[in-house]
């Protein structure tokens, strides 16, 4: 077992002197090593350097530390990981609820603008046909139904009430067209 | 771990919040250390410490105690950063000296205390073990050389871990200068 031709320690102690160092080694087992270590200057050599080395290795090893702000960072993700689909949900709600609002409104002013103009083409059309009826009829203020003169003054009375009829509708449902003047 | 028993309490009532906020101060400190033993890098291992407990916070729920709360979370640890391991792997080569391994053991010898180039070499040569020595080794150091912790954190049987780190020092032994091993 101590053959100075070999390097190393003796293969049969080689794990006894790492745990021999340790202080890991059953009480017996230890007091055998020991002995042997007495006795073989190989293993000797070997146990000492190694123990140099573990001091160097525990001296030379970076021991770095978790930096102050960790427990702040992990706080901040885990929170940003609970609320953004939270608020995520709630803007999506908001969204589409205004969204639908816009689109309501959006129709019902469409809606409003064709009414009116169809109110104001009818006063217009039925204004129209007032004048050229009046125009035909001269002075004469009393029209007589049966005449042809006289059917289109008619006509054009019944147009102005239509449209009068039709006005008034259309304003009721907030729908005549005013260019922006009454806001 | 009586730590651990009040967690799982905590668990098993269902309050995973409490059970969490027991679980970070109680472990920061070794998951961030098993992470810098794989990663050899300060800010990578305190971003996959960071990683390793956002994956925790949303597992907790699913904690079913089969395994060691422990085993569970340096496993969780393990993953992330074997996964950034990966992510680093397209730029990582043994041979070329501007690679970010070599960058890191670079980065990693130059902040130490001061400079020192019989440290230098050393950490140069565990930076030639085979990676399960070298994060065994660093570890060990770290966890101020319990073999136990070592085989918990990295999840191997305390034999493997014995026979690890014996090898990993046998060869440190070999590799190291006889000058510089008796020099201290």
């Amino acid at each position: 077992m101590n053959d100075p031709t070999l390097i190393g320690p003796c293969t049969d102690y080689e794990h006894d002197l790492v745990d021999l160092h340790d202080g890991t080694l059953a009480p017996d087992r230890a007091r055998v090593v020991r002995r042997h270590l007495e006795a073989c200057p190989r293993c000797r050599d070997w146990q000492a350097k190694f123990a140099i080395l573990e001091t160097r290795l525990a001296a030379a090893l970076p021991r770095p530390g978790l930096s102050p702000t960790f427990d702040a960072k992990l706080q901040q993700r885990l929170a940003a990981l609970v609320r953004p689909p939270v608020r995520s949900d709630l803007r999506a709600a908001l969204e589409r609820e205004h969204d639908s609002l816009i689109d309501s409104l959006r129709r019902g002013a469409r809606r409003h603008a064709i009414l009116g103009a169809l109110g104001s083409a009818a006063v217009m059309l039925c204004a129209l046909a007032a004048v050229r009826g009046l125009l035909a009829q001269g002075a004469g203020l009393v029209p007589s139904v049966a005449d042809g003169p006289e059917r289109w003054l008619m006509l054009g009375i019944v147009g102005v009430a239509m449209a009068v009829a039709a006005l008034g509708w259309s304003a009721g449902r907030n729908g005549v067209p005013t260019l922006g003047m009454l806001r | 771990m009586a730590m651990d028993a009040g967690i799982e309490q905590h668990l098993a009532a269902g309050r995973h919040a409490r059970a969490f906020d027991l679980v970070v101060p109680a472990y920061k400190d070794r998951v961030f250390r098993l992470a810098y033993s794989i990663l050899k890098e300060r800010a990578a291992a305190e971003d996959a410490a960071q990683e390793t407990f956002v994956r925790v916070w949303k597992a907790l729920p699913g904690f079913d105690g089969r395994a060691a709360l422990g085993t569970w979370i340096y496993a969780i640890t393990r993953n992330t950063c074997l996964m950034e391991l990966r992510r680093r792997r397209p730029t990582v080569s043994f041979d070329d000296p501007d690679s970010t391994e070599a960058q890191h053991a670079a980065a990693s010898i130059a902040s130490g205390p001061a400079a020192d180039p019989e440290r230098d070499n050393l950490l140069r040569l565990v930076d030639t073990l085979p990676h399960n020595q070298q994060e065994a080794v660093r570890l060990f150091y770290l966890e101020d050389r319990s073999y136990e912790t070592v085989a918990e954190q990295l999840g191997m049987p305390l034999g493997t871990v014995k026979n690890l780190l014996h090898r990993a020092r046998k060869r440190l032994m070999e590799l190291a200068r006889p000058d510089e091993v008796k020099a201290a």
